[in-house]
């Protein structure tokens, strides 16, 4: 807990540091590492929400992200903390007046889940191979889209409502495994929002 | 010239109003349906209580000593040879399944919620025990949550059945797994002179099993003169005598067989069944 409290407050100095360098908004000003946009996120496997900072590419066809995510006990049974790095493409882009609108989004998610009860490797108990997977780490891939429109003030943010489709790797293995039998646990849905500063 | 910003306003209104009154209802349906995973390894909703569930389905006083029951490997990614197994149960004429563990593959929430739901449909009761791949992450909370206890007893026909988690490697071999003291006061003779029959995932001589309890475990089966010990975790058939007690190993569905066990009277019967 200490350790997943020390990475969410460095996630959010971060983000302050690039809200606070965007006052004048022209992305290519500032150093790479100010992020220059922000995501919130509901579910989606990586808590009941995750935050952090977002860095865009390629005319922003192509987003990273740093989320920290965290699920109540009272919710979800037991505390989750997770750390998850993402990455999307939108290869599509339609604007109309004010609107921004991304029909899709593919993208790729490695999320960390912190706490003695999940290994990254296998623990000393075991023998190699015994598990081929880890209970830490969890790859997923996701489908999506966005709606985006810009807000007034200071350099015209754009604030971006989305949502994905996200499979998680014990999901795509049964899948495959099961394809009639698992029909409607494929995917499981995130929404979130993201702030273009 | 005003007719733009206009426009633009009534989109706006349009829009949050939409996104007030239709958003939340959204939300909440989804919610409902189970539509969001809020981490691999929740433990929230679903079946409930699905052993304890079973044997209040489980007729009382009937068959005495006279019965079958079937008992069923590990499913881990074989969902649907093990669906096919808890439809092909119904024309067998069993009074009860009892299945040895590895429900699961990774432990998720979402496969707990899989085979849960596969459990509640089958038309007779359906027991669990749990596997080493039920335990990872809260694989334990979540086992509790939809199945009970990993140990439970109970009677049926005059012959009592005990189930329990023999996943010793799991817990870094503490020495309390299995838990011989617990196992010990079950382990008692049935009360109308019946069988005794018990049921754990990992047989005693494979190095998951706490080698250090192998010899006093093997021991007080033969003193309590257990019937039959059905273990899974090996994913092949097996069958061998210790101190006079007879000791099965089940396949795994994935070959699409399991036992069907016939008590008459003094006799027991296991058989191997393809479906």
């Amino acid at each position: 807990m200490m350790r997943s409290g020390f990475v969410g407050g460095v996630l959010v100095a971060w983000l302050l540091v690039g809200l606070a360098s965007r006052a004048e908004p022209r992305a290519h000003e500032a150093p790479w590492y100010v992020p220059d946009h922000a995501a919130l996120q509901f579910a989606g496997s990586i808590g009941m929400l995750a935050a952090g900072p977002g860095w865009a590419f390629l005319d922003e066809q192509v987003d990273v992200q740093a989320l920290l995510g965290w699920a109540p006990r009272a919710v979800a049974g037991a505390d989750f903390v997770t750390l998850t790095l993402k990455a999307q493409w939108h290869p599509f882009l339609i604007t109309h007046r004010d609107w921004r609108i991304r029909p899709l989004t593919v993208g790729a998610a490695f999320s960390y889940t912190f706490g003695d009860r999940y290994f990254l490797k296998l623990p000393d108990r075991y023998d190699s191979g015994y598990y081929w997977f880890t209970t830490a780490l969890r790859p997923m891939i996701f489908l999506g889209g966005s709606v985006g429109h810009s807000l007034p003030g200071v350099g015209a943010p754009i604030l971006e409502g989305y949502y994905e489709l996200v499979a998680t790797d014990y999901r795509l293995v049964q899948f495959v495994q099961n394809p009639g039998t698992v029909n409607t646990g494929l995917f499981s849905l995130a929404l979130g929002a993201r702030l273009r500063f | 010239m005003d007719s733009v910003p206009e426009l633009k306003r009534l989109h706006h209104v349009v829009t949050s109003t939409a996104v007030r009154y239709w958003l939340p209802w959204l939300l909440l349906l989804f919610a409902g349906c189970g539509v969001f995973e809020l981490h691999p390894y929740e433990v929230r909703g679903g079946e409930q209580n699905l052993n304890v569930r079973a044997l209040e389905r489980l007729p009382r006083d009937t068959h005495e000593g006279s019965f079958r029951f079937a008992v069923m490997g590990d499913i881990g990614v074989f969902l649907k040879e093990a669906k096919d197994a808890m439809e092909d149960v119904a024309r067998r004429d069993v009074d009860f399944v009892v299945q040895l563990g590895d429900l699961t593959e990774f432990s998720s929430a979402q496969e707990y919620d899989w085979v849960a739901r596969l459990f509640d449909d089958v038309p007779v009761p359906a027991l669990a025990v749990i596997g080493n791949h039920d335990l990872l992450g809260t694989g334990p909370q979540l086992f509790r949550h939809h199945f009970g206890s990993e140990y439970l007893t109970f009677d049926f026909g005059g012959s009592r059945f005990v189930l329990f988690d023999s996943n010793s490697r799991e817990y870094g071999y503490p020495g309390d797994v299995p838990d011989l003291d617990r196992l010990r006061a079950e382990l008692i003779a049935p009360p109308c002179g019946g069988h005794l029959f018990t049921f754990s995932h990992v047989p005693p001589w494979h190095s998951d099993f706490d080698p250090s309890l192998r010899g006093p475990f093997e021991h007080l089966q033969a003193e309590r003169n257990v019937a039959v010990s059905f273990h899974g975790h090996l994913h092949r058939f097996g069958s061998d005598a210790i101190e006079g007690v007879r000791y099965v190993v089940t396949d795994a569905l994935e070959l699409r067989r399991y036992l069907v066990v016939t008590v008459a009277g003094p006799t027991v019967h296991v058989e191997q069944v393809s479906y």
